[in-house]
């Protein structure tokens, strides 16, 4: 064949090698690539028997990639080692033609072709028309790689915007969780989808309870020991109350194995890892808060209460002139007072101080306040009344609770004190000429001990011109921002030259003076205070 | 929470009807592929994934294997009855570019 006509015969397949080319370009694996070349040799060649192999770089043994199995091993010693593309014929051999052909990949293609089906031998046109053939299945397979390169590149790209997308919406769904089953397995899903483990686990061990495990796997039902005892694996960790959490992700998955974790996931790990911590922290803080707010308004229900065992207003006593406050350094307080209209002009005036402050002692006031409603509308001796009180109020308080407890039942027409002060702080009683008195305590508080121990009373008369002044100890220790008292001292002194005030004018001069002088300062304590002259 | 992959199938004439309970991983995607691979001819392929509420990587490169064979022979997929996370994932992944969604399946043996 001259070659005029060689060319010309070429010239016509150029179509043929062109279609050639698209059907391997549209193979979706190298599998269906080389199987569409065998069709291609095998119309244009008209072969029987055709083999493919297939070898990767830096293997030794050639693999049948063929649906049809090879009729003899020894085939393929027909195949050549070779970097360059190889194409031998043979004469009178089962095996016509051996194609050895590098690829894109360093991987190697093995053809092994038979006879033809008219048992002519490859001509000039055949051989040309095969090296052309190779080549165009290089092209094709260099496309087939750059396209799957290419796919990998967007899948790749669209993989790392997931991976940040799930890392926000997990922390938005983490946060939003308030039952804590959910939250751990909206988090273990995510963690393990996001870094592509094949499994999951959620250790809680609890301190306290000798180290008490709990686990929680995805997928559910996996054993925890499986994934513990994984080789390949990687944890996250943190402690929260009495407990510590952790995550375990095993194998990392790959379209055809399993494979070690990378920083990345490690990083992916560890942030969910503190998503969680935090919701946890979160959850922990509401919850205080919640429980604080339930304090506060419970406060404010025993405040409301307290107020109306206060009393709203003394009583007006003729001949006297009276004034009393209390201002709680808390919603409720401890201290006390009132002043009691017993008839037949007399009068207890009350003031009292429980040690320490809120509920509790809120709770002590008002059996104070029930005990004294009771027992006062009977004429019995205040010593005894103090007695039966101390054991009223050592019953039914904690051993650190007591009250230290003043009454002075006054007969307004002689002016007759009857005075009891269990544990209570100094009462003063101010004369006409200046003089001062000063009541101390003849007993200890209300509740402290319960030895039958006796309470002592006094009397004294209050004349014309005299003062009463009654307080609770929020009054001389009222401190300032320097941590200064206002003192005993400071008070007697504003007793003695404000006295000839009227009791209202003189109560409320005294608050001012106290807390001018504790300017910005939280106030430490109750102040409680009464003042009582006698015209 | 997820089990371990499951699936079952139906054919409707040339329609193969997939429903999978489970994470999509490795696993769940290979035995998806298995399962169309067995019946020639198919031409829709409708994925219930109503009891998959976890995909990854892998499994979705399983998804991307069987839409690409589809479309070579003018088939197509359609997903159904998605949970919102998946559906957010099909998105970001690009499935949607190639494979449609439907609410049930009996919307998407309709369509």
């Amino acid at each position: 064949m001259d070659n005029n006509n060689l060319v010309e015969k070429l010239a016509v397949q150029v179509e043929s090698f062109q279609e050639g080319f698209e059907i391997l370009s549209k193979s979706l694996t190298f599998i269906e690539m080389v199987k569409s070349f065998l069709h291609i040799i095998r119309g244009n060649f008209i072969i029987t028997e055709i083999y493919s192999f297939h070898k990767l770089a830096n293997d030794s043994k050639w693999n049948n990639i063929s649906l049809k199995k090879i009729p003899d091993p020894s085939y393929l010693s027909y195949l050549i080692d070779s970097d360059n593309p190889s194409i031998k014929y043979f004469v009178d051999l089962q095996i016509e033609v051996s194609i050895t052909l590098p690829l894109a990949d360093k991987s190697y293609l093995g053809i092994l072709i038979g006879p033809k089906f008219d048992k002519s031998k490859f001509t000039d046109l055949d051989k040309i028309t095969l090296q052309i053939l190779l080549q165009v299945f290089d092209s094709a397979f260099k496309s087939f790689l750059n396209r799957q390169k290419e796919k990998g590149l967007v899948f790749e790209f669209n993989e790392n915007v997931l991976h940040l997308n799930n890392l926000i919406d997990t922390s938005i769904e983490i946060s939003r969780y308030n039952k804590r089953r959910v939250l751990y397995d909206i988090a273990l899903e995510r963690v393990t989808s996001l870094t592509n483990a094949s499994s999951a686990l959620f250790e809680i061990v609890k301190k306290s309870q000798g180290n008490v495990k709990k686990y929680i796997t995805f997928p559910n039902g996996v054993e925890p020991d499986k994934i513990l005892n994984s080789k390949l694996k990687i944890h996250s960790s943190f402690e929260h109350q009495d407990r510590i959490y952790t995550f375990v992700l095993s194998e990392k998955e790959t379209r055809h194995s399993t494979t070690s974790f990378t920083e990345l996931d490690q990083m992916l790990l560890d942030s969910i890892a503190r998503q969680v911590s935090v919701s946890l922290e979160n959850e922990f803080l509401h919850k205080q808060a919640l429980e604080k707010e339930k304090i506060e308004q419970e406060l404010n229900v025993a405040a409301s209460i307290q107020q109306k065992i206060l009393p709203e207003s003394l009583p007006k006593i003729e001949g006297y002139d009276l004034a009393g406050i209390n201002i709680p350094s808390r919603e409720v307080g401890g201290d006390y007072y009132d002043c009691f209209d017993l008839g037949n002009g007399k009068y207890a005036l009350i003031i009292a101080d429980v040690a320490g402050k809120g509920i509790g002692a809120a709770l002590l006031v008002s059996t104070l306040n029930a005990a004294l409603n009771s027992y006062l509308q009977f004429d019995i001796p205040l010593t005894e009344m103090a007695e039966r009180l101390n054991k009223l109020i050592y019953k039914s308080s904690p051993s650190d609770k007591y009250i230290t407890f003043f009454i002075a039942v006054l007969d307004s027409n002689s002016g007759e004190l009857d005075i009891v002060n269990a544990g209570h702080n100094p009462i003063f009683l101010l004369r006409k000429d200046g003089s001062m008195e000063k009541l101390d305590a003849d007993g200890v508080g209300l509740g402290m001990l319960d030895f039958g121990l006796p309470f002592d009373g006094q009397i004294m008369i209050m004349n014309p011109g005299d003062k009463l002044f009654l307080y609770t100890d929020g009054i001389p220790e009222a401190m300032n921002d320097n941590e200064e008292e206002y003192s005993d001292e400071e008070m007697i002194n504003f007793l003695l030259t404000n006295s000839e005030k009227s009791s209202t004018d003189f109560i409320d001069s005294l608050v001012k003076s106290v807390k001018d002088f504790a300017g910005s300062a939280q106030q430490s304590d109750d102040i409680t205070a009464i003042m009582l002259k006698r015209n | 929470m997820s089990t371990e992959f499951n699936l079952v199938s139906e054919l409707h004439d040339k329609t193969l009807v997939i429903k999978t309970e489970g994470y999509i991983n490795s696993a769940g995607g290979e035995k998806m592929v298995q399962e169309f691979s067995k019946h020639n001819g198919v031409t829709k392929l409708i994925l219930n994934l109503e009891n998959s509420k976890v995909v990854n990587s892998i499994g979705i490169s399983h998804l991307i294997e069987i839409i690409e064979k589809l479309n070579q022979s003018n088939g197509k997929l359609v997903f159904t009855n998605l949970d919102p996370t998946i559906e957010k994932t099909f998105s970001i992944m690009g499935l949607f570019q190639f494979a449609d969604k439907s609410d049930t399946v009996e919307s998407a043996l309709k369509d």
